[in-house]
């Protein structure tokens, strides 16, 4: 026989509990890093490729690579590759799932703040970055050595920059497909091109004029670029800097407006 | 502690709740019944502030469901149907996660509910009963002051089932509003206090359980089996109060098979004449019906051509409205 014990309510003394939003965070955190797309799509393929590609043109210092080390110059870029991983493919299979299933109408219905769920993702989704990038600089390091960084200030801004860009985006996908295969369908498909354009594949010097213009204007180009420039010292990359921050703005209010329960 | 007036809700076009009025009050175990598709479910999703109505007025415990959910939430505890937790979070951490500053102790409750030792195991490794019951503490973990629950017994086996009836008697001993959701109508002919009849949309009636039955399905048969005369007793049966018809089969050689049937008085009178007969059959059976007979009758009389004088439909409903 089952019975419950019960208090009443008025005679209950509250306890101290963390914020709905800081508990949503923890949860979100341990199951992303359970989660086999995340290992798989933000952790180990970033790695794997990096340590392909940039071992694939050699050491010398090369007109396409602005004239430095290949492996460098793709260690520099890589990091922009979890970005786009945690924007276009983890957040939005993830939510897209959550809302399939029901988990987000649990959620909703047990009084977590819709906001809370937006700040959860959105934290969950930078904290993937920051330890998937010290994972593969951690991996790159005794491989092929990690650039000096020149300018601290804008790598950090236009890392933080585009990681919020992305994952806003990512939290807008989640929150507009209604499935998490239309999600990954999706995601797979923006995600693809924008890595092989814009972040890890061949250099835009190699490109034909066709797909070089269209690489310069996508999104992850332009974190990638904000990034790589100030790090390496081949440029300020002021410009891009400020479209990403833009877009990230952008994409923040959109899918904070957009993002329900 | 609910109160709704005149709800409605449509999803493209299509109507699946139709000026529903419903109160339940405080301490009540309010059960709404009906067949799949009748709107169930998207009432309770409007009472929870799940759903926004297209029209009418929903107020729990004096709170708005839409407009002042924060305050609301915190008092309501929620088993959801077609709802689901990640598969990778584990029991632990689902409690910790849903538990806030009222939350009872989670071992007491995941004891009670055969959990405790699945205290670390993931959502997805469960199966459907344990999942169920799992629901069931998140839903009571907050001490809620009305608890919602939507399809409670879906996936359990009937042990399991037995377990949660008496956990919902005993959040009826605690003072506890529940409002139970279900088709299962032996369910809520067992735990419910009132139950409203749902169809199309539309509330159909609503009353105590045996109210409903005694309303829609007033009816018994009484059998048993008769030595003597069959011609005597059979005409005796037919002028009592209450008989509508009277069947004889034959039985076995000794005894003819008597079939009664009318009104729910027809058991005590037919009693009364067997005893006055000084014959008490060894065979004696008494069918009555339950709560899903009553519903199907119910059912049946509002899917029937209208019949404005006994409709039982435009009878009844205002009785206890």
């Amino acid at each position: 026989m089952t019975s419950v014990a019960t208090t009443a309510p008025s005679t209950a003394l509250p306890r101290r509990v963390a914020s709905a939003t800081r508990r949503l965070i923890t949860a979100e955190i341990k199951l992303m890093i359970r989660d086999p797309l995340t290992l798989t799509f933000v952790f180990a393929f970033p790695v794997v490729t990096m340590l392909i590609i940039a071992g694939s043109f050699g050491r010398d210092p090369d007109p396409a690579f602005d004239h430095l080390d290949p492996a460098h110059w793709y260690v520099a870029s890589y990091l922009t590759v979890m970005i786009a991983a945690t924007g276009l493919i983890m957040l939005p299979v993830h939510i897209a799932a959550y809302r399939e299933r029901g988990v987000l109408r649990r959620f909703a219905a047990a009084g977590f703040p819709r906001w809370s769920f937006f700040a959860a993702q959105l934290a969950t989704g930078l904290v993937t970055i920051v330890v998937a990038g010290a994972v593969l600089l951690a991996v790159a390091a005794p491989v092929y050595g990690v650039p000096a960084v020149d300018s601290w200030c804008r790598v950090v801004l236009g890392l933080a920059a585009g990681a919020v860009g992305f994952v806003s985006v990512g939290v807008l996908l989640g929150s507009v497909l209604r499935s998490a295969r239309s999600a990954q369908a999706i995601g797979l498909l923006l995600f693809f091109p924008s890595f092989l354009l814009g972040s890890g594949g061949p250099p835009p010097q190699v490109m034909g004029a066709a797909l070089r213009n269209i690489a310069e204007y996508l999104p992850l180009t332009l974190v990638t670029r904000a990034v790589r420039e100030p790090w390496l010292g081949i440029g300020n990359a002021t410009g891009p800097l400020i479209a990403v921050v833009l877009l990230a703005a952008a994409a923040t209010v959109v899918s904070a407006r957009r993002m329900a329960l | 502690m609910v109160v709704v007036r005149g709800l409605r809700k449509a999803y493209g076009g299509r109507t699946v709740v139709d000026n529903v009025d419903l109160d339940v009050r405080s301490g009540e175990i309010v059960g709404i019944i009906g067949a799949n598709g009748a709107g169930k479910t998207t009432t309770v999703e409007c009472i929870q502030g799940l759903r926004r109505p297209d029209s009418g007025s929903v107020r729990v415990v004096g709170l708005d469901p839409l407009r002042q959910a924060d305050q609301l939430r915190p008092q309501l505890g929620s088993q959801l149907q077609d709802s689901a937790l990640p598969d990778r979070l584990r029991v632990d951490e689902a409690i910790a996660l849903f538990a806030t500053a009222r939350a009872r102790r989670a071992d007491e409750l995941l004891a009670q509910f055969g959990l405790i030792e699945r205290r670390r195991s993931a959502f997805g490794s469960m199966s459907g009963g344990e999942r169920q019951r799992l629901f069931l503490v998140l839903a009571l973990l907050n001490r809620p002051r009305l608890v919602i629950l939507d399809e409670l017994t879906q996936g359990l086996d009937p042990a399991a089932r037995r377990d949660v009836w008496a956990a919902v008697e005993q959040l009826r001993a605690d003072g506890t509003t529940v409002l139970l959701v279900t088709h299962e109508l032996d369910e809520a002919e067992a735990l419910c206090d009132r139950v409203i009849a749902m169809r199309a949309g539309r509330v159909l009636d609503s009353g105590a359980p045996a109210t409903l039955v005694a309303r829609h399905a007033g009816w018994a048969k009484v059998r048993f089996g008769w030595p003597g005369s069959a011609d005597e007793l059979r005409a005796t049966l037919l002028t009592t109060p209450g008989v509508q018809y009277v069947a004889v089969d034959t039985g076995t050689i000794d005894a003819v098979q008597f079939t009664v049937h009318g009104e729910r008085q027809v058991i005590a009178q037919v009693g009364a004449e067997l005893v006055r007969r000084d014959h008490i059959p060894a065979d004696l059976r008494v069918e009555v019906p339950d709560l899903e007979s009553a519903l199907i009758e119910l059912l049946e009389a509002d899917s029937a051509p209208p019949c404005p004088a006994t409709s039982p439909t435009t009878d009844l409903i205002g009785a206890d409205r």
